[in-house]
């Protein structure tokens, strides 16, 4: 598969702190990438630098094989590539179909302002005022200007931050839609879920670095951890049986079988063995390992303020 | 791209904003009864036959500092700036449909000014209309790109803020807009001639309702046009999206 973005050891510095620290990526054409971390570790001075709005201190930057940094071939990129920035800035007095009908007119484009409000579920507020907007219509404003050109490259600074779920599930669904359609996608985010559900590849992101980075199932299998059965019971321990299937910790009255095998065998072993122990079941659960899991295992820290 | 961009500008920078309307087409008019009144005690053609033309060149002076300059740092800090250098509408086009928009509300005021002194005031404008028109542009020109330096340079819309009525305010006072400098010292009043703005102003007053033919300022129209230029280079050189 081709690239369509390339990051080459990326550096931007800003006087002494160092935003990205020598940071390396490729991008295949057709995928969503997502740029995972806190805030603060460097996603959106990344994305910043691949769209031309901060020059790299050092290191290079390619998207679809043009340097955003040289003023010529910047100009030539804006047209193949979509982007909505963290702050929606629109301005106040501008109605929604004003917006669509003027970002047609930057890329000499037909409006289809009808289809565009339709996709982003805009539908009958054609002439409300960004001021009248909520922050998820406002957010859900900025995707239709980001998609009316039908970019080739979507890049999407914290797409969903103030979006509530139904906004979260037409952004979702469009970026699914543009994959599907052979467009490459890089959104940066902190919320695990997102990540976790769309992501073709994931970039840990701390302090500037690369701390890991994989397709969501393979992050979780190598950095999630094993699965629980957690078991609480009265007049339930695990016998020598039971021990076999891995190793039993009791905190506060709950017995937590961390386990090596399929979790969901472990748990029908449990049962039955409870049950024939005579042992009075009061909760049972399962966990298998998550790639919050993993985030946590990776960097040492939780995701912290979660959208 | 061009004419969709100034539209939404005319829309939404002002239609939309009643303050804007109000300060635009009715203040100036406001000023000109007000001072009009206090200087001469009554409608007299001599005296609102300076301050037209000086009420219309100080609206010049802050199109240039406030329409274009603070506009620009405004629209900076709300992040504007970055959502249309991320698009491919050339800078130029941008930046000059904002000239254009302020251009239209610039006529329009000097139309009700014109019009309110010569149906109050019986002030009559006998200059050449195209060289009248060509003096405006020059001004607007020259005030536009030195305007625009303050919004390359100013890092917040409040330090813009600042600069604007530093410069605006003394400026309308000092140049020969309101207050005729004349009644200063001479050595004061041909100091402040050496001002772009006054020079601007004289040269409007002087081509429009005096009559007198633009060729006799062409050193002031090269003085002007070298302000211009310099303005454009500094802005552009300085100039940030983001």
């Amino acid at each position: 598969m081709t690239a369509a973005i390339v990051v080459d050891k990326l550096i931007k510095r800003y006087g002494n702190l160092e935003a990205v620290a020598g940071i390396s990526f490729s991008v295949p054409k057709g995928s969503i990438f997502g740029l995972l971390g806190r805030n603060g570790a460097g996603k959106t001075t990344t994305l910043e630098c691949c769209i031309g709005l901060k020059e790299p201190t050092s290191g290079s930057v390619r998207v679809l094989g043009l340097d955003p940094s040289r003023r010529g071939e910047l100009a030539r990129l804006r047209r193949l590539v979509g982007v909505q920035l963290q702050t929606v800035s629109l301005p106040e007095k501008a109605s929604i179909s004003e917006m669509l009908e003027l970002n047609a007119a930057y890329y000499s484009i037909p409006t289809r302002v009808l289809e565009m409000v339709n996709r982003v579920g805009l539908e009958g507020k054609l002439d409300r005022q960004v001021a009248q907007m909520s922050g998820g219509e406002q957010q859900r404003l900025a995707l239709a200007l980001a998609l009316q050109p039908d970019p080739d490259v979507l890049f999407l600074d914290e797409p969903s931050a103030g979006m509530d779920a139904f906004g979260r599930r037409i952004l979702w669904s469009e970026i699914e839609r543009l994959r599907d359609a052979g467009k490459t996608v890089v959104l940066t985010t902190h919320y695990i879920e997102e990540a976790a559900r769309l992501c073709d590849c994931i970039c840990v992101i701390q302090r500037g670095k690369i701390v890991a980075q994989d397709t969501p199932p393979n992050l979780v299998a190598r950095y999630g951890g094993e699965a629980r059965v957690c078991i609480t019971a009265e007049g339930f321990s695990p016998d020598e049986e039971l021990q076999r299937l891995g190793t039993w910790v009791n905190t506060n009255g709950e017995w937590q079988l961390v386990t090596r095998g399929e979790p969901g065998l472990a748990l029908a072993s449990v049962v039955t063995r409870a049950n024939a122990l005579g042992a009075k079941i009061s909760s049972l659960d399962l966990h298998r390992p998550e790639l919050e899991d993993a985030f946590i295992a990776i960097t040492g820290e939780t995701i912290g303020d979660a959208a | 791209m061009f004419f969709v961009q100034t539209k939404m500008n005319f829309l939404w920078y002002f239609k939309r904003d009643g303050e804007m309307v109000f300060w635009t087409l009715a203040m100036p008019v406001f000023f000109l009864i007000l001072f009009s009144f206090a200087f001469a005690q009554g409608p007299s053609a001599t005296v609102a036959g300076f301050l037209v033309p000086g009420i219309i060149g100080a609206q010049v002076l802050s199109s240039g500092f406030w329409g274009v300059g603070v506009m620009l740092a405004t629209f900076r800090e709300k992040h504007l700036l970055r959502r249309i250098y991320l698009t491919p509408i050339p800078p130029w086009v941008f930046f000059s449909s904002l000239v254009a928009y302020r251009m239209t509300l610039l006529a329009a005021q000097a139309i009700i000014l014109i019009g309110v002194g010569a149906l109050v005031f019986h002030v009559k404008i006998t200059g050449n209309p195209l060289e009248i028109v060509a003096v405006l542009l020059i001004g607007t020109a020259t005030f536009v790109s030195l305007g625009t330096i303050i919004g390359a340079l100013a890092r917040t819309t409040e330090s813009a803020n600042n600069v604007a009525s530093v410069l605006t305010v003394p400026l309308a006072f000092l140049s020969d807009a309101y207050v005729p400098i004349d009644r200063f010292p001479h050595a004061v009043s041909s100091t402040l001639h050496l001002l772009p703005s006054t020079q601007f102003i004289d040269m409007f007053r002087s081509v429009s309702v005096y009559g007198n033919p633009l060729s006799h300022y062409l050193p002031w129209v090269g003085i002007l046009l070298a302000w211009t230029v310099l303005g454009t280079l500094i802005s552009a050189r300085t100039f940030r999206w983001v």
